[in-house]
């Protein structure tokens, strides 16, 4: 299994082939194959339990790849710095960790700046001095997210962002992802949510492996995308029964 | 203050007293220090697993009739070892290879002392500490031990805090984690088995746990619980080493009960309704 860092002239910030991954001894992940365009939103999508948040941590270097190449290319000869906000975070109760406190450590955040930091994803003011383990899991969530555009990452990974933000602070928390994109950040999303991803969506890789290589009206993809424009829609591990280039739609389950 | 007709200041004159006195400082900043950090991992049982388990380092010392603190030491870091590296790694848990080390070392020092003939007091010494017998050779090589260790920590800061706050970020950014956690794990270690002397295997474990979750009662920033885990540390330590002076009673326990009570009263600070803790 390889991890190559090189700087290099394509359009893709991360490749990764034939990819297998072990979780606790289980394979999750086999044979899978995708592409994360540069200045670019891409939502990774599946069905429970079928490797979203394990091809994620591989990516991160948070899971060893088990077979299989992965190639990551900067723009520069420094290497690529990663963004990671999970869905949650265990915080300790025997670390009475304050907000500041956390910027601080995590991302450097000088104390004159932490107030615009938080700012920034509608953190609310009042919780400024509050510990980690007094916040709700969409305050959590944000504080996670300042911190991590605080470094400027080259690319940025979030696994279900809303999932425990407010109505009212979802439509920011979208407009700062889509702002940081426009600053040339590549995001990756996971998620469930299709009416995300049928907004917003530049490019879509699919883990899910029961399907049929036949163009079909049963497509989850196809049937779950009300809106015609989504440029890719990639399909991570090919079928093995046909040599179907391009894409292929996978059976409704 | 006089107290069975001696003044109080004049405990702080006598040699042995100034002696186990400095020790437990030293003692009680190096474990406040590595407790802030072991804690939180939910491996305190590690302080009851390394200490039992050098009782086979201890029993070897007796067994060929050397220095036996020497063995500890050496036995406390390879099982320190074990537990990073065996850990990182594997299905078993942290707390589950802590029972195992801890069996198997309290076996194996059994079954040595078994071949040691006649009475053996030293071991008693060990078991339930005993600080009044420490010599200032003991405090020269604790304080460079208690020098190296700030002069890592301060390099390691952040790694530590990040591994233990929000450790899947920690490799995200980098950080040198592995590193970290065999010297957060073997330093542990070594500074149990110098704790022995103070507290002894038994109850050693109390002076790594019972300061950093007092402190957790009534700390309100990590920076302050830092602070509060070391002072707790000192004021329990020394004030269970005067308490056992002035009543004759043995050292360890006394500082033990004395920290335990600290905390009583911190989980009872804590339960109080927020306007009256800021009154006070």
């Amino acid at each position: 299994m390889t991890r190559i860092e090189n700087p290099g002239f394509t359009d893709n910030i991360i490749e990764c082939q034939n990819l297998t991954i072990y979780r606790d001894f289980h394979e999750v992940l086999h044979n899978a194959s995708c592409s994360i365009p540069k200045d670019s939103l891409t939502f990774i999508v599946g069905e429970n339990g079928s490797g979203k948040t394990t091809l994620v941590q591989s990516i991160l270097g948070l899971l060893p790849i088990n077979e299989g190449e992965m190639e990551l290319h900067s723009d520069t000869e420094k290497d690529l710095i990663f963004g990671y906000v999970p869905q949650s975070v265990n915080f300790s109760k025997h670390v009475q960790m304050t907000v500041s406190e956390y910027l601080k450590y995590s991302a450097s955040v000088p104390s004159d700046l932490i107030e615009e930091t938080l700012n920034i994803v509608d953190f609310p003011e009042t919780h400024l001095h509050n510990r980690l383990t007094e916040l709700s899991g969409g305050q959590t969530q944000k504080l996670l997210l300042a911190a991590e555009l605080f470094r400027s990452p080259d690319i940025l990974f979030l696994d279900e962002p809303l999932s425990n933000v407010d109505n009212s602070s979802e439509k920011h928390i979208i407009d700062v992802i889509l702002g940081i994109k426009n600053q040339g950040v590549s995001i990756v999303i996971i998620t469930h949510d299709w009416q995300m991803v049928s907004s917003y969506a530049d490019h879509v890789i699919c883990l899910n492996t029961n399907f049929l290589c036949e163009l079909s009206s049963n497509c989850i993809c196809k049937n779950s995308l009300s809106k015609i424009n989504i440029k890719n829609i990639q399909k991570a591990t090919p079928d093995p029964q046909s040599s179907h280039p391009g894409y292929c739609y996978i059976e409704n389950i | 203050m006089k107290i069975f007709n001696m003044e109080l200041f004049e405990l702080f004159t006598i040699p042995f007293m100034i002696r186990a006195l400095v020790g437990s400082i030293l003692l009680s900043l190096l474990f406040g220090l590595f407790g802030t950090f072991i804690v939180p991992r939910r491996v305190s049982f590690m302080a009851d697993g390394i200490s039992h388990a050098s009782l086979l380092g201890i029993a070897f010392g007796l067994f060929i009739g050397t220095y036996p603190l020497i063995y500890a030491f050496l036995a406390a870091a390879i099982f320190g070892f074990i537990l990073a590296k065996v850990s990182e790694h594997s299905r078993i848990t942290e707390d589950g290879l802590i029972g195992i080390l801890l069996t198997g070392g309290m076996s194996g020092a059994l079954i040595l002392l078994s071949f040691v003939p006649g009475y053996k007091p030293e071991l008693f010494s060990y078991l339930f500490g005993n600080i009044l017998s420490i010599q200032w050779v003991d405090l020269y090589i604790l304080s460079g031990f208690f020098v190296i260790t700030c002069i890592i920590l301060i390099s390691q800061w952040r790694t530590l805090v990040m591994s233990t706050v929000h450790p899947d970020l920690a490799r995200v950014l980098k950080m040198p984690i592995k590193r970290t956690r065999y010297f957060l794990f073997i330093g542990t270690a070594i500074a149990l088995i110098a704790g022995v002397k103070l507290l002894g295997v038994i109850l050693v474990s109390a002076l790594l746990i019972t300061p950093v979750l007092a402190a957790n009662q009534i700390g309100t920033s990590f920076k302050s619980t830092i602070f509060l885990t070391l002072l707790i540390g000192i004021v329990g330590s020394v004030t269970g080493l005067i308490i056992s002076y002035i009543f004759d009673l043995p050292s360890g326990p006394s500082i033990a009960l004395t920290l335990v009570l600290i905390f009583i009263a911190s989980l009872f600070y804590s339960s109080l309704p927020k306007q009256k803790k800021l009154n006070s």
